[in-house]
């Protein structure tokens, strides 16, 4: 089974290769330089405050970039183009299929966020700032989330179609971040229908501030075990839930 | 399959048995009552694909499906297969429910015209498929040449799929259906997109595979091609399976084609005609095309031709096949039987 899925990763880690998302990369690399060379003389005293924090943004950004541009078609592209039926011909179940696409992209994920997390040091390196190893647990933070995406996406692309699969994973991404914010937000409203509905939205969305810890790494702050357990455990626990869904749905569909 | 001779409009409801028994052992492939209806639409509005479709087929052999386009070869296929879910039937290939992942260890699969990653080359590709048999990496090296050379496309080898014609990707699309040496062949036209010379080797191929006890089950169109192919035939219309034929039973009479200057006149030729099958100009005057029955009837027609001083342009002799019993099937022409 291992095998199976492993070519299936490897093959579409193979395909985001080729098809040149690494030029995302670059792109990454010229905003970080041009941020830090603009913004930062505007901000006296913050220089370092200001590169770390529109970098880590960066970082995060062009990640979902990639999760949205490549996931939401990455299914239905090979149904689309129908590559998907001699594949699925062959002794490999549907669902061992689907994880290996998800493990292909998280791949091309940790690959990206590897080479712009070595980008972001080298800028921070080249200004007045100094290396913290908490940087480290905000890249490794940014990547768990943007496995919890890559999920979505994968089981919004089995449901739907490429543009709206889209559209509700960056939809998912920005209610996941605000989804704290909307529940206070409706407890304060007064109305208990609207608070009974922040409520619900809360708990279904994944909670995606629970990732962000950019604000405390801006600020000096070291990111505990603690969170980083409980953080990666959420994630994971959100995404394999997402993908055994995403593997139900796939499994009913017909491939003619 | 009885393999004596046609099944006219079987009733749309689920046929519970198979149309021959085999010994289990025998039976590569076992389809009993396939019915698969899709949706399409706001209102799913619903279109018959297929309506129980039954046979067997035994190991060994070639078994082709024949029908127009929309007679449901593919969806039955896709059935096979589990990439379409039937919404009633049973399938079982060597024994073992379609719906198990292991059924389909010892299947190749060709769709009709296959598409594949544009960004691998053609040894990538079969590499890949090869992973996923969990054929061993020395192993794989091995098969994946052995089957590049089998379909003749070892010098493109390394070129990447953009650049492969469509009948490249056809040959490369059999070479994919070949590796872990298959013992079920299921090939979805898999003469389309070839020219001449290459439908000829992909045939000779196919016969080389069935020699070798491969068994194959193909769908198409072109009937020549089956009919050299095929042992048993299943026709398919409407997603109705209204025939099934070996094709060793088929008749072999002759029939003779004579195209004459105009038609012979006189009692003792009207005599002859009446057992011919006159098809173009029985209005007299003009060129006639005749086509006789009977070698007796041939020369009988001759006979009043030379007397009669009528010009005989040309004799053809054309033998009874599979596309007369598929036109006949299909209720497009009758053909005078001998």
């Amino acid at each position: 089974m291992l095998r199976r899925i492993r070519a299936v990763a490897l093959n579409t880690y193979r395909e985001t290769v080729r098809d040149r998302i690494f030029y995302l990369v670059g792109l990454f690399g010229l905003v970080l330089v041009v941020s830090s060379a603009v913004l930062a003389p505007l901000s006296v005293g913050a220089q370092e405050k200001i590169v770390i924090d529109v970098g880590l943004g960066a970082l995060t950004l062009f990640g979902l970039l990639v999760t949205v541009l490549v996931g939401s078609n990455m299914v239905h592209k090979e149904q689309d183009k129908r590559t998907v039926t001699t594949i699925l011909a062959k002794p490999i179940s549907r669902r061992e299929y689907l994880l290996g696409k998800f493990l292909g992209l998280s791949l091309t994920l940790v690959a990206m966020l590897a080479v712009m997390s070595a980008l972001f040091v080298a800028v921070i390196l080249a200004t007045p700032a100094s290396f913290g190893i908490r940087y480290l647990a905000a890249f490794y933070l940014a990547y768990i989330e943007l496995l919890l995406v890559t999920a979505a996406v994968v089981l919004f692309s089995t449901v739907t179609s490429p543009p709206l699969a889209a559209v509700l994973t960056l939809t998912l991404f920005v209610i996941g971040h605000l989804s704290e914010s909307l529940r206070s937000f409706g407890a304060l409203l007064g109305s208990p229908l609207q608070a009974r509905l922040a409520e619900l939205v809360y708990y279904l969305v994944p909670n995606l501030e629970m990732f962000n810890v950019r604000g405390a790494v801006v600020h000096g702050d070291t990111v505990s075990g603690e969170h980083l357990l409980l953080a990666t455990a959420y994630g994971l626990g959100y995404t394999a839930l997402l993908l055994i869904v995403a593997g139900a749905q796939f499994s009913r569909k017909e491939l003619r | 399959m009885d393999g004596s001779g046609l099944v006219t409009n079987p009733p749309p409801q689920t046929v519970e048995r198979p149309v021959s028994i085999h010994g289990e052992a025998e039976i590569a492939l076992k389809v009993l009552g396939l019915e698969k209806v899709f949706r399409s639409g706001l209102r799913r509005r619903k279109t018959a694909a297929i309506r129980g479709i039954s046979f067997l087929v035994r190991r060994g052999t070639v078994l082709a499906l024949l029908g127009h386009n929309g007679a449901g070869k593919t969806t039955t296929l896709n059935c096979i297969l589990g990439l379409v879910k039937p919404d009633a039937g049973q399938v079982s290939i060597f024994g073992y429910d379609h719906r198990q992942r292991s059924s389909r260890a010892k299947v190749g699969y060709l769709p009709e015209r296959p598409n594949f990653y544009e960004y691998l080359t053609g040894r990538e590709l079969l590499t890949f498929y090869a992973d996923l048999l969990g054929i061993s990496p020395r192993e794989r090296s091995r098969q994946v040449d052995s089957v590049l050379t089998t379909v003749g496309i070892t010098a493109r080898a390394d070129l990447r799929l953009r650049k492969y014609s469509k009948g490249m990707l056809q040959r490369l699309g059999l070479a994919q259906a070949l590796l872990g040496a298959p013992e079920l062949l299921i090939l979805d036209e898999p003469m389309s997109g070839l020219d001449p010379l290459g439908r000829r080797e992909v045939r000779d191929l196919l016969a080389g595979l069935r020699d070798s006890g491969t068994t194959v089950v193909l769908s198409s169109h072109i009937v020549p091609d089956v009919e050299i192919l095929a042992d048993e035939v299943v026709i398919l219309r409407e997603g109705l399976l209204v025939a099934t034929h070996r094709l060793d039973a088929l008749p072999r009479d002759c029939v003779y084609e004579v195209r004459l200057g105009e038609l012979p006149t006189g009692d003792d030729a009207a005599d002859v005609l009446r057992a011919c099958r006159v098809v173009r100009g029985r209005g007299g005057g003009g060129p006639a095309l005749v086509e006789s029955c009977t070698p007796v009837d041939l020369a009988r027609l001759l006979d009043v031709c030379s007397r009669t001083q009528i010009d005989i342009h040309s004799v053809q002799t054309r033998r009874h096949g599979l596309e007369d019993l598929f036109l006949e099937v299909m209720g497009e022409q009758k053909v005078p039987l001998c």
